[in-house]
């Protein structure tokens, strides 16, 4: 199980004086330990901010975020990113690229090369592992890329538009494993979508984020059966929080 | 040779690929090799057509034949001139990537070595050479300051950019597992500027025998741009040409070299290229 997430009155504010934009807050939030929180808005909403925040990666203006009751101040080494533009480097294999995480860690690839096997084989990299990035396409770069972040087996996942440059059917079939992983290993999720329906298919709490000065508008539990297949998403259920997200957004005039 | 073929096993041997590839290298090529035939042809028969004197333009084969005469001269220069343009090419590469490098993650001299390096790529750095004559004398320590001079910026410069320029992602990524500079700087920064590097050493490669070549006309006693300058001032373009071709030969050894060090080093950059 994964790490509580707890933001408390957390701003972002970039520049300062009259030209300084609010970019979001204040935002309070808890994600609770294995759980899967979608972070939903527009574009230039400061989701993606609110991530990297997260990840301590980026301070805030003002507020804090807690891990376990643990305030981060610097980047936390214990948690798996992903990024819309994917973290592999073109002079390594897609096996050196999952190494790398590892590498940068200080720790010996060669302890982990079962590991590595596992996780490109259920992600259906097996077969491809010395293949280059640009030998790929950008569905199995995303895997990839996703083999690269779960590698150090980390229990707390923060996913920046994983897939948003995909196309549908890659985006359908990567969403199906990314569940499988969840429900598998129950890790604490962060995923940042501007996909309504992905937002619901794959969380157990969508967080509806308004635009800038970013809020979070409305906190929905998504009380659907697991798996969320093809068959849930066919359901009236499914069908009704996708209109009452959208909406939210309409009331927004985002929409 | 049918009798020999017919008696081998009938799979597509090593000759048979080899002769494949010739086909099709002569074939994409001819063109280009017509050209280049042609404009020597050209040469060659309108200085006896328009009857142009051989002090003014010599025919080809009269820069071979009479070069070919003065090979051992022509071979010794070659090897000084060589010398000057690779210790200070190497030189350039020696101070610009470490300068670059420091710039690049050291913002206070982004603020002020930075922008004095840039104003100084504006100024003619071939227009110094006669100072450096005037201060340092005829010997090889003058010609390879000019050559360092003119290589040293398109390094430097090259490499600030490349080593300043990392990603958000990567750089993000790097910092959330807890990796330290050095190892990061092993692992990602220093392999992602490569390409960027050599952007900047290949230039510098087409530089190095220009500045070697001016300073010798400033001021020397031995070298290829010495000897096209004396061969010229004796009415003998025929030997002015022989010593061009030997320092066109350097100049192609120079950036062979460093094409095939990309190579070596950065071959992924290569194939990426080629997609």
């Amino acid at each position: 199980m994964g790490a509580t997430i707890d933001i408390r009155s957390l701003t972002k504010t970039f520049g300062a004086g009259p030209g300084a934009v609010h970019a979001f807050g204040p935002i309070d939030l808890t994600i609770e330990s294995g759980s899967f929180v979608s972070l939903l808005g527009p574009s230039g909403c400061g989701k993606s901010t609110l991530m990297l925040m997260i990840a301590g990666l980026l301070d805030a203006t003002r507020g804090d975020v807690f891990f376990d009751d643990a305030k981060v101040d610097g980047p936390r080494t214990d948690i798996g990113i992903m990024f819309q533009d994917n973290t592999l480097v073109p002079w390594r294999t897609v096996e050196g690229n999952v190494a790398l995480q590892l590498e940068l860690r200080g720790l010996d690839p060669r302890d982990y090369a079962d590991r590595i096997r596992d996780l490109l084989r259920s992600v259906k990299l097996d077969g491809f592992q010395h293949r280059h990035p640009y030998e790929l396409s950008g569905g199995m770069q995303q895997r990839a890329a996703f083999c690269q972040a779960l590698v150090h087996e980390p229990d707390t996942l923060l996913f920046d538009e994983p897939l948003g440059k995909l196309d549908a059917m890659t985006r359908e079939s990567i969403r199906t494993d990314l569940q499988a992983l969840w429900m598998q290993k129950r890790p604490t999720v962060v995923f940042v979508t501007h996909s309504i329906e992905e937002a619901v298919q794959l969380s157990s709490t969508v967080c509806v984020v308004t635009p800038r000065p970013g809020r979070i508008e409305r906190r929905i539990d998504i009380d659907l059966p697991w798996p969320r297949d093809l068959e849930v998403k066919a359901s009236a259920r499914f069908t009704q929080y996708v209109r009452e997200i959208q909406g939210i957004f309409h009331d927004y005039g985002v929409l | 040779m049918t009798m020999v073929s017919s008696s081998m096993p009938p799979e597509p041997g090593m000759a048979a690929r080899a002769a494949a590839w010739l086909a099709m290298a002569l074939r994409a090529s001819w063109p280009f090799a017509a050209f280049f035939i042609g404009f020597f042809l050209v040469w060659e028969y309108s200085v006896a057509i328009f009857k142009i004197p051989g002090y003014i333009l010599p025919t080809p084969s009269q820069i071979v034949s009479n070069g070919w005469a003065d090979i051992p001269r022509l071979l010794d220069y070659t090897l000084i001139t060589g010398a000057e343009s690779l210790i200070g090419y190497l030189l350039a590469i020696c101070i610009g990537v470490p300068v670059g490098l420091a710039i690049a993650f050291w913002k206070p001299l982004q603020r002020t070595v930075y922008p004095f390096l840039v104003s100084l790529e504006m100024v003619p750095k071939i227009a110094f050479a006669p100072l450096f004559i005037a201060w340092l004398g005829f010997g090889l320590l003058p010609k390879v300051i000019i050559v360092v001079l003119v290589c040293f910026f398109p390094v430097a410069l090259n490499a600030i950019h490349a080593f300043g320029s990392l990603s958000d992602e990567l750089t993000r990524f790097c910092r959330s597992t807890g990796a330290g500079p050095l190892r990061t700087f092993w692992k990602v920064r220093l392999p992602a500027a490569l390409p960027q590097c050599f952007v900047g050493f290949k230039y510098a490669a087409l530089n190095a025998t220009v500045g070697a070549t001016i300073a010798e006309f400033m001021g020397s006693d031995q070298g290829l741009g010495f000897y096209i300058q004396i061969a010229t001032g004796n009415m003998r373009p025929d030997l002015a040409f022989a010593g061009i071709f030997f320092l066109t030969l350097l100049g192609l050894a120079l950036f062979g070299a460093v094409s095939l060090a990309e190579k070596l080093l950065i071959p992924w950059h290569i194939t990426l290229r080629r997609h």
